[in-house]
């Protein structure tokens, strides 16, 4: 059953609800309400009569083997009609169309095996008893979403027709009830009163009853899709945080190999030579030290370069903004940054991920862009933030294995947020983030 | 002295590393001892075409190069011995793994060293390793054999050796002779001889040229 923090939601919808985009004009909301309580009384009447009678021939004849194909014949009508319900579903629910995964027999099967698949299947079941238990429902709303037009329409135009309403003198209005006197003037504004009544509560009253409907098929019809799509969602979202791991590590292993290792190989080398020619040839012995202490230097400043790379200090200590400045400034192509300055300090992690996107970005810019500027916009949008990093390069950059771009997808999706690349051949490259802050 | 006997004995060097930092500083080492590096390469292809082209007397390759940044210098080394047969090769990386030097010895035929590249620093022993390989001799690295005392196996040969035995072998497996080894153990090179013998009657090994028993002594160590 959708429950009582559903409705309220969805019917204020207008004033607080989460996307501004998938806000309707109140009127056209009204209609799309409107017609699909009154489409959905016909389609409830066709598929309780056709589900009842097919369940109970079913199960009455379920001893014979005749039975057995009857009912699967109701779970196929129930899967109809469910069919139906989600796709009229997404006009009353801001929700994009799912549609479950129904068993299917293999190809091949024997007919004894296609006519069990319905039965053994949940979600056929499932639509068998939305297609039944949502009658009353549907009469509910149906009949007060046709009095409240009824009301609306009726008193508000009340004045037009009074006249033709006979009104002897043993029949008694409710003005008269209500003391008002029995004048067409007092009758007149007493129902257009309520018609005006009716009026302003109509898309409200509609709306609820629009979507009191449309959650219990929500519930039956499209939960457990809804649940599977979001498990996907999910193990998607792992995969990505345990390759991203697994990049992350190799990269840095490796960077320790080429960099500060390779480094001090060559120094331990040097100063073996060092050592060596100082009893022979001291002049030589002093240049090579000369060399082994720039190499030291040359360690020092990769080793540096290496940890910043790891976490930077400045991001633990500044936050987002002025780390990224500190890419940028560092950054062999001039970059304009341009950051929300309402942004403030995010979460670690999304900070985290943010930085690391954007100097994977800027590193790929300067590998193969061949780009002589490059502009990175930080913005946030409602519990968005949203990172681009466009450049004047030569284009044709694509989410491919071994590019620095899959890293950066993986990273976001493993924080729940998403990678656009427009890159056409010729450039110039648009890297849109996007991620959940 | 060790100087003055390698200068007359110059070696004809290849180099294969794809740093270039540590390949100049690699052929500036060699030539100031007095070696002559024919080719310097950076990867495992080239390296094969240069021990072909140039039959040097040594080759000194590093395990990781490109294209993958794996294992290609050895897998390079192999194939290189596989159509210049016994040629000697010296194989130089960051990390040292038993199984690495495994691949190196299969084909049994001796002339081959494993070490770390640290090894490069302590000059004159490096050298001294690059001329027992060239002579055909097994180097590895006491990393490696020290792995591989970990790894020994319940029904192992060598359990019947005595520590000291094993002492000797696993300095044999550093490529050390005899000398070197007795100097090390502070023992005569007679008790020396002595526990080589030994170890090589328990290892059942067929009495042959010195050289390749010390070789399959080696590789008795091993495992393999």
């Amino acid at each position: 059953m959708p429950s009582v923090d559903d409705m309220t939601t969805s019917t204020a919808l207008t004033s607080v609800s989460a996307q501004p985009s998938a806000r309707r004009p109140m009127l056209r909301q009204l209609a799309a309400d409107t017609g699909y309580v009154l489409l959905g009384f016909p389609i409830a009447v066709a598929s309780f009569v056709v589900l009842i009678a097919g369940l109970a021939l079913g199960v009455g004849l379920g001893i014979t083997v005749i039975g057995l194909p009857i009912l699967a014949g109701a779970l196929y009508a129930a899967r109809g009609f469910a069919d139906i319900e989600r796709l009229r579903m997404p006009l009353v629910l801001r929700q994009d169309r799912v549609r479950p995964h129904y068993r299917s027999a293999e190809e091949g099967a024997s007919v004894w095996r296609r006519v069990i698949t319905p039965i053994v299947d949940a979600q056929s079941w499932l639509d068998l008893a939305h297609g039944v238990v949502k009658f009353p429902i549907t009469v509910f709303s149906f009949v007060v979403t046709v009095t409240w037009w009824a009301g609306a329409v009726g008193g508000l135009l009340y004045w037009t027709y009074a006249w033709a309403i006979p009104n002897g003198p043993d029949d008694q209005d409710l003005t008269e009830l209500l003391g008002l006197g029995d004048s067409i003037g007092a009758r007149i504004a007493m129902y257009s009163a309520f018609g005006l009544f009716f009026l302003i509560t109509l898309p409200v009253v509609v709306r609820g009853c629009a979507v009191l409907e449309a959650s219990f098929g929500k519930a039956l019809l499209t939960g457990v899709a809804e649940m599977r799509n979001r498990i996907t969602v999910l193990e998607e979202q792992k995969r990505a945080a345990v390759s991203a791991e697994a990049n992350a590590l190799r990269r840095l292993e490796r960077d320790i190999h080429d960099g500060p290792q390779q480094r001090l190989v060559r120094l331990a080398m040097d100063l073996g030579r060092a050592q060596q020619q100082m009893e022979t040839d001291p002049e030589a012995a002093r240049r090579t030290l000369d060399e082994a202490l720039s190499q030291t230097r040359d360690t020092l400043a990769e080793l540096r370069a290496l940890s910043r790379g790891i976490a930077p200090p400045i991001l633990v200590d500044r936050g987002l903004p002025s780390a990224l400045a500190a890419l940028a400034a560092r950054g062999v192509i001039p970059v304009d940054l341009t950051i929300d300055p309402k942004l403030g300090r995010l979460e670690p992690s999304v900070e985290t991920t943010a930085y690391f996107v954007v100097a994977e970005a800027l590193t790929n810019v300067a590998k193969h862009s061949g780009a002589t500027e490059c502009w990175v916009v930080v913005s946030r949008a409602g519990d968005r933030l949203k990172i681009d990093i466009i450049d004047d390069g030569d284009g044709g950059a694509h989410v491919s294995k071994g590019h620095g771009l899959a890293g950066i997808a993986d990273r976001l999706t493993a924080n729940g947020g998403r990678l656009d690349v427009l890159s056409p051949v010729g450039g110039p490259t648009e890297v849109r983030a996007e991620l959940p802050c | 002295m060790l100087t003055a006997d390698r200068l007359e004995s110059p070696m004809r060097v290849v180099i294969a590393d794809d740093a270039v930092l540590l390949r100049e500083g690699l052929v500036r080492l060699l030539t100031e001892n007095g070696h002559e590096v024919v080719a310097a390469v950076g990867d495992g292809d080239a390296l094969v075409a240069a021990i072909e082209e140039h039959r040097p007397d040594i080759s000194i390759v590093d395990v990781r190069m490109p294209p993958n940044h794996t294992d290609e210098g050895l897998r390079a080394a192999v194939t290189a011995r596989e159509r210049v047969p016994r040629t000697p090769i010296l194989v130089l990386s960051q990390y040292v793994e038993v199984s690495y030097a495994d691949d190196l010895l299969a084909d049994r035929a001796g002339a081959v060293g494993y070490l770390l590249k640290d090894r490069v620093a302590a000059i004159a022993e490096f050298l001294d390793a690059v001329g027992r390989v060239a002579a055909g001799g097994t180097v590895l690295d006491p990393e490696v054999v020290s792995q591989l005392l970990v790894r020994r196996r319940r029904d192992d040969p060598l359990r019947e050796l005595t520590p000291r035995e094993r002492e000797v072998l696993a300095l044999m497996a550093e490529g050390r002779s005899n000398t070197a080894i007795a100097r090390i153990l502070v023992v005569s090179d007679g008790a020396v001889e002595k526990h080589v013998r030994n170890i090589f009657t328990k290892l059942q090994l067929p009495p042959d040229e010195e050289q390749h028993r010390r070789v399959l002594a080696v590789l008795a160590y091993l495992g393999s």
